[in-house]
């Protein structure tokens, strides 16, 4: 009857960051790291994790002489985000 | 961190996380206060400088010195505010930005290059360009006191049509209070409420 949820998406920080890729067209590192206000190590693990799942796309360039990484959504990202909302409110309200 | 969450925790966080990364976005209203002042100075030296005689000094003050120095202003701002918030693009900052430019060119060349083309009508199709952005925006942004101030704004655009040139001063003075200082006004006081 449940789908299971999708493990990739359904943890804390991965979640917040897939959230907000969702919002935007792209977004910095600095603007995740401030919005989340999760720590960059910990930020940069979940960024991997989505980036190996192919759900993020990951640029890295240098703004200012400094290096500057933004991330996007992917289309199968968004597939899976769309998926796994769709999947918890099935959760929620089993009978709809 | 990669805590495992229920449901109903997930969905609350999806709902917080896009609402607090949508307020970070928010407009304070202060580029629309600032352009509903400059049309509301422009309008007003207009009938100082109309009374001392000066038609020419007038000219030369609002297309070489108000408006380009409101266009350099805004670019400084924006660019300032979005590096120094680290924002990123939306497709609503996209499109409002774009309208805002292109608005702002099309004002100026109307006003300067085709002025004698447009004649009587001048006055009242800057109203109502400046009326569309303004209502566009109010939807997009969801500030009904921005799209309601539109709303205004185009009907006196079309009233404007009614009186002769000499009163168009007025209408614009008008339209520039109704449409652009309140609202915009508004708009910087729920900006504040939000982020205190």
């Amino acid at each position: 009857m449940f789908n299971d949820l999708d493990p990739i998406l359904h943890s804390q920080l991965r979640l917040s960051i897939v959230s907000i890729l969702m919002t935007v067209e792209e977004a910095e590192f600095t603007f995740i790291k401030e919005t989340t206000g999760a720590a960059a190590g910990n930020i940069s693990i979940q960024i991997k994790k989505l980036q190996e799942a192919g759900y993020i796309k990951v640029e890295k360039t240098f703004k200012n002489n400094y290096p500057n990484t933004t991330v996007s959504m992917t289309s199968k990202g968004i597939k899976a985000f769309e998926d796994y909302v769709n999947d918890l409110k099935k959760y929620i309200n089993p009978q709809k | 961190m990669d805590e495992k969450i229920t449901p109903e925790e997930s969905l609350l966080l999806i709902t917080k996380t896009i609402e607090e990364t949508k307020q970070r976005f928010q407009e304070n209203g202060h580029i629309i206060i600032l352009w509903g002042t400059i049309t509301f100075a422009v309008f007003f030296f207009q009938y100082v400088f109309v009374l001392l005689g000066w038609y020419k000094l007038f000219d030369i003050i609002w297309t070489t010195i108000l408006f380009p120095l409101g266009a350099i202003y805004t670019y400084i701002y924006i660019r300032k505010n979005v590096k120094k918030r680290n924002l990123p693009k939306t497709l609503l900052s996209r499109v409002l930005e774009t309208m805002g430019w292109a608005l702002g060119a099309n004002l100026l060349i109307l006003g300067f290059v085709f002025r004698q083309q447009l004649g009587t009508a001048l006055a009242p199709i800057f109203l109502i360009l400046l009326a569309m952005s303004m209502i566009v925006t109010g939807a997009s942004i969801k500030f009904k006191p921005l799209f309601i101030g539109g709303i205004l704004l185009n009907l006196i655009g079309f009233g404007t049509f009614y009186f002769s040139t000499d009163y168009h001063g007025f209408s614009m003075m008008l339209g520039s209070v109704v449409g652009l200082i309140i609202p915009g006004i508004l708009l910087n006081k729920a900006h504040r409420k939000e982020h205190v």
